[in-house]
C-alpha cells in the first residue's frame, strides 16, 4: 500500500533529516514570498515544496513563514537576533540554488556541525548500560560475550543458586 | 546582548495583527510549523501574544515583527512592536521598493519620461489605429 500524497517522501524520516541547513543561533525567523503562478517563482516554489521541511526539521527553533502572493517578486528574508534583516531574491533561481545560497549566507559549516557532533557524542559513553534514553544496552546479558540471558538460555548448573546453595551444603 | 533579554523564549517573532481594540497594545497572531508526529508533516500552530504599540499604528491584518521586552509590561504584554513589515493595503516590494498589490505592481514601472518623439510618434499612431478598428464595427 504506497503512501498518500504527491511526493510522500518528503514525509519520510530519512529525507527530513538529510536538509543540510542548519542555520546559526542568530536567525530567529525565516519569511518566504512566493506567487502561486507565474515561472520566476518556480524555484521558490519547489523550495517551498521541498526544501522548507527539510530546514524546519533541522531547525526546530526558527520560525517560518510562508506569503503567497503578496507582491510580484519572491524572495527570502532573515530575521537576526541583532536586529538585522538579510533579504535574499529568488526570482529566476531552482530551488537547489536558494538552499545552496543560504546555506553559504547563514548556515552553519561543516566543521562546526561535526564539532558539536563530536560534543555530543563526548556526554555518553558506549559501553555503560542502563534505562534505553541513555545508554545503548539495557543489561549486561546483552553485551557480546558476557552470560547470555537466563531468559532465552539456561544457566549452566553451577551458576544457579540451588546448586551452589546444594555443594555449601554437603560440603 | 549584554542586556539579559527577558524571560521569554521568543526574542524576535512576525504575526499578523488580529486584533487593535485594547489601548496601545495589539493582539498578535504568530504561526509556527509543528511536525505532527504520525503523518510527518508540518502543519501551522497558532499562537497569540499581546504586542505595545505605542503610537497605535496597527490596522487588523498587518504583517508586524515583534521584539521580546527586556521585562514584562503587564500580566500578558512581553513584547513590543519593532517594526511593520507589510502593512494591509499598501505592500511595498521590499526588491523595487514600489508599492504592489497581490502579484502586479501599482505603479508604472517603465520609465515613461524618457520616451524619445520617435517613440512618441510611434505609439500615437498605433492608438490611432485601435480608434478606426473600434469604429469599423
Amino acid at each position: 500500500m504506497p503512501m498518500k500524497g504527491r511526493f510522500p517522501v518528503r514525509r519520510t524520516l530519512q529525507y527530513l533529516s538529510q536538509g543540510d541547513v542548519v542555520f546559526k543561533s542568530s536567525v530567529k525567523v525565516m519569511t518566504v514570498n512566493y506567487n502561486t503562478a507565474g515561472e520566476l517563482s518556480e524555484g521558490a516554489r519547489k523550495f517551498v515544496f521541498f526544501n522548507i521541511p527539510q530546514i524546519q526539521y533541522r531547525n526546530p527553533w526558527v520560525q517560518i513563514m510562508l506569503f503567497r502572493n503578496m507582491t510580484p517578486s519572491p524572495f527570502l528574508r532573515f530575521y537576526l537576533d541583532s536586529g538585522e534583516q538579510v533579504l535574499v531574491d529568488v526570482e529566476d533561481k531552482t530551488n537547489k540554488e536558494i538552499t545552496e545560497h543560504i546555506k553559504k549566507i547563514l548556515g552553519k559549516s561543516k566543521e562546526m556541525l561535526e564539532k558539536e557532533e563530536r560534543e555530543r557524542k563526548k556526554l555518553s559513553h558506549p559501553a555503560t548500560f542502563g534505562p534505553k534514553k541513555y545508554h545503548l544496552r539495557e543489561c549486561m546479558c546483552e553485551i557480546e560475550g558476557q552470560v547470555p540471558c537466563p531468559a532465552f538460555v539456561p544457566l549452566p548448573k553451577e551458576m544457579r543458586g540451588k546448586y551452589k546453595a546444594a555443594m555449601k551444603n554437603e560440603a | 546582548m549584554s542586556v539579559p533579554r527577558g524571560a521569554v523564549h521568543a526574542k524576535w517573532i512576525v504575526g499578523k495583527v488580529i486584533g487593535t481594540k485594547m489601548q496601545k497594545t495589539a493582539k498578535v497572531r504568530v504561526t509556527r510549523l509543528v511536525l505532527d508526529p504520525y503523518l510527518l508533516k508540518f502543519f501551522n500552530k497558532r499562537k497569540t501574544y499581546f504586542a505595545h504599540d505605542p503610537l497605535q499604528q496597527c490596522v487588523v491584518g498587518d504583517i508586524v515583527l515583534l521584539k521580546a521586552l527586556p521585562e514584562r509590561r503587564g500580566k500578558h504584554v512581553k513584547h513590543e512592536l519593532a517594526e511593520i513589515v507589510f502593512k494591509v493595503g499598501n505592500v511595498i516590494d521590499p526588491i523595487t521598493g514600489k508599492p504592489c498589490a497581490g502579484t502586479r505592481f501599482l505603479e508604472n514601472l517603465s520609465d515613461s519620461e524618457n520616451l524619445t518623439e520617435a517613440d512618441t510618434t510611434y505609439l500615437s499612431e498605433k492608438l490611432q489605429e485601435l480608434k478606426v478598428c473600434s469604429t469599423d464595427k
